[in-house]
């Protein structure tokens, strides 16, 4: 019996294939190209080289590169001259700047070694837009980007800025009888506009055209029309308590107002906590984070947002005939909802409306006018004039290029050739293109004079970015390259001689020193921000007007009937896109940043890439599939789309839970031709659909056209499967149960009873009483997921970018990332009602509920979670490594030793968080990672911290919880013979986090925010029952909802 | 160091003959002057000073722009009191202004003669101060009076080997192999005597050699033994490897911490002032070194024969400072639109990237003095690492060194070691110091 017993090694040799044959008979399933070197014994013998010689070269250079390898190198250590006062080598210096690239908007601190710029922080003195965000963040390495333009180009040909300027002076004086065109991104600069008057001064015929890529000029339109000038409401989210946004990406790009502190702010639980109800068709950021999601067509925003208005207006007495359009009949009661809960909290809440449509934002404005807003959320006399371009200014020049009419085109900060629709064509017509901009990009190569202009930290600024607040830029370097910043550069075709600086400075003195006294031009270089709290009408730039809200109500609603009826005529498309924003990227102006292309989309958890979002069961219905390689990594199929007759193809297709079905969603910024080696040639350029600077179009047509995209995916798991990750409470259940209830903590039965986690374990417990004890608290119900935490630890830990391929190896080096997960419609509890008691193939079971537990829901919660290093104190990375290279310290932190890591990565594999990162390559010097990391050029190499080890290949390493900072701090308490303050220093994610989601802190120091944090009842350790005790904790989210 | 305590000892004994030799020679000439001029100018020799006390207030008040025989950023004082009235420099010294203001054609010409550049002006001090000054610029410096009595030159006993040693080792060694020689003779004559075959040398050596290698105790023992050995220098060769103690690399100036810090006594963070606030102790940027070698050219510099070693020329060494800075020595002024050049040291300290070293947490925060890690700095000419700058060296130290308590930032925590470890001395390694992540990170 036993002989005839036979072993099949796989299906293959059942069914007798010709493939198995092939296995039985040949060991590898491919040749092994031996013979072509060892079998030509032609080529062997003609070889100068012997077997004999090869061994003796081996041994010989071997002995030569050890007794090498002995030798110590002369390193020069090289002073300097006349050393500046400001600079103390080896101690940071921070100026106050800010940053400002005509599409973010945010006031800094520079942190600068040896006077290279390496770290922007928030300006803590500002009170407006004071969080900075992943892009500003990742700012600093444009600064170093190597493919910047160092020298000015004539035609194509290198020149002296002497002979350029002359270029442009000569094409402006020639251009007499036809139209000059300076066409900008939006300009928040008071003495910047000054000097572009007096530009036109000189050249009456010049007109000065605003263009923002993402436009949101028809809503500018209402206000202007209304306020006088052109400007937005700010928006107050910490005075509301409720929000309802149609389609409004407010946390992410919307209007260029950040709000996500006071969004936060106000979300704090408790009785007043802030609502949010969203209604939109792609899973946007801000959608992700609401507590009560309705999914949308583009085409329904207009019905629902009049439907809404209607209710809310019969709700609060005021008119209410409006022309609806066909509306779904399972939205209406929805609608009715809300309207109730908006009338209920009357000047509490907030309407916010997203996109570029007038007839849209009317009724938002309406409807906030309606609620008595105006007292609240809505601060007319504040307004913000962060965005103002002006999409009739931008028509009428491209139709007056077309047709020949003028004479110079000056771009200055923008790059139409990409982002606008006919530019290209339009621009072939004028005779002298002038592009004032940092790199040769897609306009600049169209254009005959490129003029390179500085980066933000090397240049001087003055900004109004709203009515009451005005803050300086200055800069923190020399120039790079041979570059003028755009002012000067200005101001020299004005014949001005001053330097901007002068300029500024004069301008600063006359304009706005005399309004805040207190404030001379050093208090205000020093400080970076003057602000004006005061409610009265205090401006710095503008004139007080006067205007009366009553009136402007009457405005707004007057006008309410013409725009029902015209977005009772919007068409429903078989297919409808929205063009959106990734939080990464934005608009596109920083691609070249590997920083941002490598941090992954919060929702889709992509990173170098943009593709079409669809859902699922457009998805099955069109044919797409996703499928995965058997490493993991995630594959699509393309798509070939038609919007509006232009045609875009081979667009990767997603498949995104969410996503309102008959909608897909795209993102600009992407497919750059010529942006530079980390940016180009990745994704699709969607500004192509974009005909007339909308955010969504409803004519689309979809073709699936197969194919195998690989995306660059690092989460491939979306759910909890049931598991206590996130811990998350409705509003009402944690105002009114008890929180062992809903934040429960793990119990082990032992014979003392039953026991905590914390209390049943194996290790010794280690001195953490004596000394410091360093906890950090993360609060996730603050946590928006914007990743700017993600590239602020980039900078400040020298983390490598491993660029597409290597994240799609699930070798991303990303020492914290931010775990999103959806819910699914599947619990334990729903298993139960359905009755999933089932064993094996009788009737359905464990497993089948766990399978569908892995499938996200259709409209979904979303969480997010940032995960880095838990700094356990019974840690089992440290149990396992044979070398001793982690180890925990007395104050609570988990070491890391790159010098004695030997990479065996038994750490990594017993990390029950997986966040320990190997170096799989020397990212810093293989040729490989060339295109994608920055500090493989001397340029880039000086954003390095240099206060960070920059690991090598076949080393650990994860979050060390900024030890540099933590040692700094204690040095500087210790030189001035102190104790620490608590607040005083914290960690990189949780400085750059604007919703302070992030608290860092002693516990041992009572009276510190961290340790009251640690006894909150929301309090928990992720994976508690693995008894790690992690020094990190989170706070449970919590929802609002009944 | 008996090396460089010789070349010192040599140094100030010659430099002291030479300045006594001066000194006898300008004391006698200022008399001869003095006698002249009592004739002349009685007012001259109207005040009585102390030499020492001026010496002491020249110092302090006017040797930022004065020296006594040369020009600097003002006259020569030297002959101060040859040119002028006592009177006259009292008032001038101390208020110039008042004195121009007064119509005194003399001090206008002064002023005009250096571009205008006012002198400070000095109403705190006395006649008597200003008396002492000039003193002190009438007799000169007086000799520097060597420390600890006078230093004889004697050299260090040097054990020295007998002369008949050598050829007495000689002697026995031939004896030795005489010996050798005849017990072979001998046996081999027992042997033919006893009717065997005589045996050569070479027989008798490769029979001992046959019965040592059949000794498998023996082989064992000596191979282990080998073995041994060759392991014990392999590991310390190997151990040795990157340390670079003793490394002593030529620098671009020949610049002495000897002169600086030894025989001028200037503090260590005067040059390296980053050492109190940052992570680097700082090579001093060049204009630090202008802040003397304005007026220190080295012309004064004598060699050790007591002749002056640039025969009053500048030094070569210092001339390169002003060549990197851009000093015009002859206006005394940095040239306009120098192109300057920087200095480039050759580090001798060098730590490896993977560790963290801060300068200010243990100079300012620890309060370890600068020799502890340098070594005696103020007596290397050209300087030399003086540990061994491995991680054993610095853990040790950890070990030992005992926490300054007094620091207000370990308010508290101190007390809170000695209650859980039930100790007093709390040394580095106790609050943390040895933990991997202090210094690898």
């Amino acid at each position: 019996m036993a002989n005839s017993k036979k072993y099949w090694q796989g299906f293959e040799d059942l069914v007798d294939s010709p493939l198995a044959k092939k296995f039985q008979q040949n060991e590898f399933a491919e040749d092994i190209p031996s013979d072509e070197f060892l079998g030509n014994n032609e080529a062997l013998g003609n070889s100068q080289t012997t077997r004999r010689d090869f061994l003796k070269y081996l041994g010989f250079s071997t002995a030569a590169a050890t007794l090498a390898a002995c030798e110590t190198p002369i390193v020069e250590s090289i002073p300097y001259v006349v050393k500046p006062d400001s600079i103390t080598p080896g101690v940071p210096t921070f100026y106050a700047s800010t940053f400002f690239d005509g599409y973010d908007y945010a006031p800094v601190l520079v942190k600068t070694r040896e006077g290279r710029p390496i770290k922007l922080e928030p300006n803590n003195l500002a009170t407006f837009n004071k969080g900075t965000n992943a892009r500003v963040q990742a700012s600093v390495l444009s600064l170093y980007d190597s493919e910047r333009l160092r020298e000015p180009l004539v035609d194509g040909a290198e020149t002296t800025w002497k002979d350029a300027l002359a270029k442009v002076k000569s094409a402006l004086d020639g251009a007499a009888g036809k139209e000059v065109i300076f066409m900008t991104a939006t300009v928040i600069s008071p003495s910047t506009k000054k000097i572009i008057a007096e530009l036109k001064e000189k050249y009456p015929n010049l007109t000065h055209v605003t263009y923002d890529a993402v436009s949101v000029s028809q809503k500018l339109d209402i206000y202007q029309n209304l306020l006088g000038e052109r400007a937005m409401p700010r928006y107050r989210l910490d005075k509301a308590e409720l929000v309802v946004s149609f389609a409004a990406d407010f946390l992410g790009d919307w209007n260029g107002q950040d709000v996500a502190a006071e969004y936060a702010a106000a979300r704090k639980p408790g009785k007043n906590m802030l609502r949010h109800v969203q209604l939109e068709s792609v899973m946007s950021l801000t959608g992700s984070n609401a507590d009560k999601r309705i999914k949308l067509k583009p085409s329904e925003y207009g019905a629902a947002l009049v439907y809404l208005t209607s209710k809310v207006a019969s709700g609060t007495g005021h008119a209410s005939a409006f022309e609806v359009g066909s509306l779904n009949d399972q939205l209406k009661p929805q609608l009715d909802e809300i309207a109730k809960e908006l009338v209920a909290k009357g000047g509490k809440s907030l309407v916010l409306v997203g996109g570029n449509d007038i007839h849209l934002e009317r009724f938002a404005a309406a409807m906030n006018m309606m609620l008595g807003n105006e007292s609240a959320a809505v601060d007319y006399t504040d307004r913000v004039y962060l965005r103002q371009g002006n999409d009739k200014e931008v028509e009428a020049a491209l139709k007056n290029m077309a047709a020949g009419n003028v004479g110079v085109v000056m771009t200055s900060g923008i790059n139409p050739a990409y982002t606008l629709h006919g530019y290209a064509e339009a621009v072939s017509k004028v005779g002298t293109t002038v592009s004032l901009t940092d790199r040769l990009d897609e306009s600049a190569s169209l254009s005959n004079i490129v003029l390179p202009t500085s980066h933000f930290l090397e240049s001087w600024g003055g900004f109004h970015p709203k009515r009451k607040t005005y803050t300086l830029a200055q800069p923190t370097i020399n120039p790079l390259f041979n570059t003028i910043q755009v002012e000067d550069i200005l101001l020299s075709l004005t014949g001005n001689t001053l330097s901007y600086k002068d300029y500024l400075k004069e301008f600063y003195q006359t304009m706005v020193e005399p309004k805040a006294p207190e404030n001379t031009w050093n208090i205000a270089l020093q400080n970076g921000v003057v602000e004006k709290e005061e409610t009265d009408l205090d401006y710095f730039i503008t004139e007080a007007e006067i205007f009366s809200i009553p009136d402007l109500k009457q405005r707004i609603i007057e006008a309410l009937v013409d725009s029902s009826t015209a977005l009772a005529k919007q068409k429903a498309g078989s297919y409808e896109i929205v063009f959106y924003q990734k939080i990464g990227i934005g608009s596109g102006n920083m691609a070249n940043n590997p920083w941002l292309q490598e941090l992954p989309d919060p929702v889709s958890r992509i990173s170098w890439d943009n593709y079409l979002t669809i859902s699922a069961a457009d998805a099955v219905a069109l044919g797409f599939e996703m499928s995965n390689d058997t490493n993991g990594g995630l594959n699509g199929n393309y798509a070939n789309i038609t919007v509006g007759g232009v045609k875009l193809e081979k667009v990767p297709v997603f498949v995104q839970p969410g996503q309102a079905i008959g909608t897909v969603g795209i993102a600009v910024g992407y497919g750059r031709t010529a942006c530079g080696k980390a940016a180009n040639n990745l994704g699709v350029n969607a500004y192509t659909l974009i005909s007339g600077l909308e955010h969504w179009n409803t004519d689309v047509t979809i073709e699936n056209i197969g194919g195998k995209h690989e995306y660059a995916s690092i989460q491939l798991g979306h759910t909890m499967m049931g598991r206590k990750i996130v811990n998350e409470v409705t509003l009402a259940d944690y105002m009114n149960v008890d929180p062992h209830d809903w934040n429960h903590h793990h119990e082990f039965a032992t014979y003392k009873g039953k026991l905590s986690a914390n209390e049943t374990n194996i290790w010794d417990d280690l001195d953490h009483e004596t000394l410091h004890m360093w906890n950090m608290s993360i609060d996730l119900n603050s946590c928006t997921g914007c990743g700017a935490c993600v590239v602020s630890c980039h900078l400040e830990n020298n983390v490598p970018v491993v660029g597409k391929e290597e994240v799609r190896n699930h070798r991303d080096m990303h020492w914290l990332r931010i775990d999103r997960y959806y819910s699914s419609d599947m619990s334990k509890a729903e298993a139960a009602k359905q009755g999933y008691s089932g064993v094996g193939l009788i009737g359905k079971g464990a497993t089948d509920m766990y399978a569908e537990m892995e499938i996200p829901s259709e409209s979904p919660d979303v969480v997010f979670q940032p995960v880095m290093c838990q700094h356990c104190n019974h840690a089992p990375c440290e149990t396992v490594c044979p070398v001793a290279a982690t180890s925990h310290s007395r104050e609570g932190l988990n070491h890391m030793a790159y010098n004695r890591c030997i990479g065996t990565r038994y750490c990594a594999n017993n990390c029950p968080y997986k966040v320990r990162r190997f170096n799989w390559f020397n990212y810093m010097g293989n040729s490989k990672f060339k295109d994608v990391n920055p500090a493989q050029d001397d340029y880039g190499r000086m954003v390095l911290n240099p206060d960070v080890n920059v690991r090598s290949r076949g080393v650990m390493e994860k979050c060390s919880m900024c030890i540099q900072r933590i040692q700094y701090a204690k040095l500087e308490a210790k030189k001035k013979g102190k104790k620490i303050e608590d607040g005083s220093f914290t960690t990189a994610c949780a400085q750059a986090c604007s919703t302070g989601a992030i608290t860092f802190g002693d516990v041992n120091n009572k009276k510190s925010e961290v340790s009251a944090l640690k006894e909150d009842e929301r309090a928990y350790h992720l994976l508690e029952e693995v008894g790690t005790q992690p020094s990190v904790f989170y706070q449970t989210k919590v929802r609002n909802r009944a | 160091m008996p090396l460089n305590f010789k070349f010192a000892t040599l140094i100030s004994v010659t430099t002291h003959l030479r300045f006594m030799l001066r000194i006898q020679f300008k004391r006698f000439f200022t008399f001869l002057i003095l006698v002249l001029a009592l004739g002349f100018h009685t007012s001259a020799l109207a005040f009585e000073g102390d030499a020492a006390n001026g010496k002491k207030l020249f110092k302090a008040n006017c040797a930022a722009c004065h020296k006594l025989d040369k020009k600097l950023i003002g006259p020569a004082l030297g002959d101060m009191t040859e040119r002028r009235s006592a009177e006259w420099l009292v008032a001038w010294i101390r208020d110039n202004g008042a004195l121009r203001a007064s119509g005194d054609a003399d001090a206008q010409a002064v002023f005009d003669e250096y571009n205008g550049m006012p002198m400070t002006a000095f109403p705190a001090l006395s006649d008597q101060d200003i008396y002492d000054i000039l003193q002190y610029s009438i007799e000169g410096d007086a000799p520097a009076v060597p420390q600890g009595g006078t230093p004889t030159p004697t050299g260090e006993p040097v054990a020295t080997t007998p002369d008949y040693v050598l050829p007495m080792l000689f002697v026995l060694g031939a004896v030795f192999v005489l010996l050798l020689i005849l017990l072979i003779k001998m046996k081999n004559t027992l042997r033919v005597v006893q009717g065997k075959d005589a045996e050569s040398i070479g027989d008798e050596i490769s029979a001992f050699r046959k019965g040592l290698v059949a000794n498998k105790f023996l082989m064992t023992i000596g191979t282990l033994a080998v073995g041994i050995f060759v392991l014990y220098f392999a590991y310390w060769w190997l151990m040795g490897i990157g340390v670079e103690k003793d490394y002593q690399p030529v620098q671009p100036i020949a610049f002495s911490h000897k002169v600086h810090a030894g025989q001028n006594k200037i503090d260590c963070n005067y040059c390296h002032s980053s050492a109190r606030h940052s992570k680097t102790s700082g090579i001093p940027s060049t204009n630090v070194c202008m802040n003397c070698h304005k007026y220190v050219d080295g012309s004064e510099i004598v060699d050790e024969s007591g002749q002056l070693k640039y025969g009053g020329d500048r030094s070569p060494e210092i001339a390169k400072i002003y060549a990197a800075i851009g000093w015009d020595v002859d206006k005394l002024a940095y040239i306009e639109g120098y192109e300057q050049k920087a200095v480039q040291w050759v580090r001798v300290h060098n730590l490896p990237d993977l560790v963290y070293f801060n300068h200010a947490q243990h100079v300012t925060a620890g309060g370890v003095d600068c020799e502890t890690c340098h070594g005696p700095v103020s007596e290397m000419d050209v300087l030399k690492q003086y540990s061994d700058l491995t991680m054993g060296w610095c853990v040790e130290c950890h070990r030992e060194t005992e926490v300054n308590t007094d620091n207000g930032y370990y308010d508290g925590y101190h007390e809170n070691i000695k209650e859980k470890y039930h100790t007093d001395k709390i040394t580095v390694d106790k609050i943390g110091g040895l933990e991997c992540g202090k210094c690898h990170y």
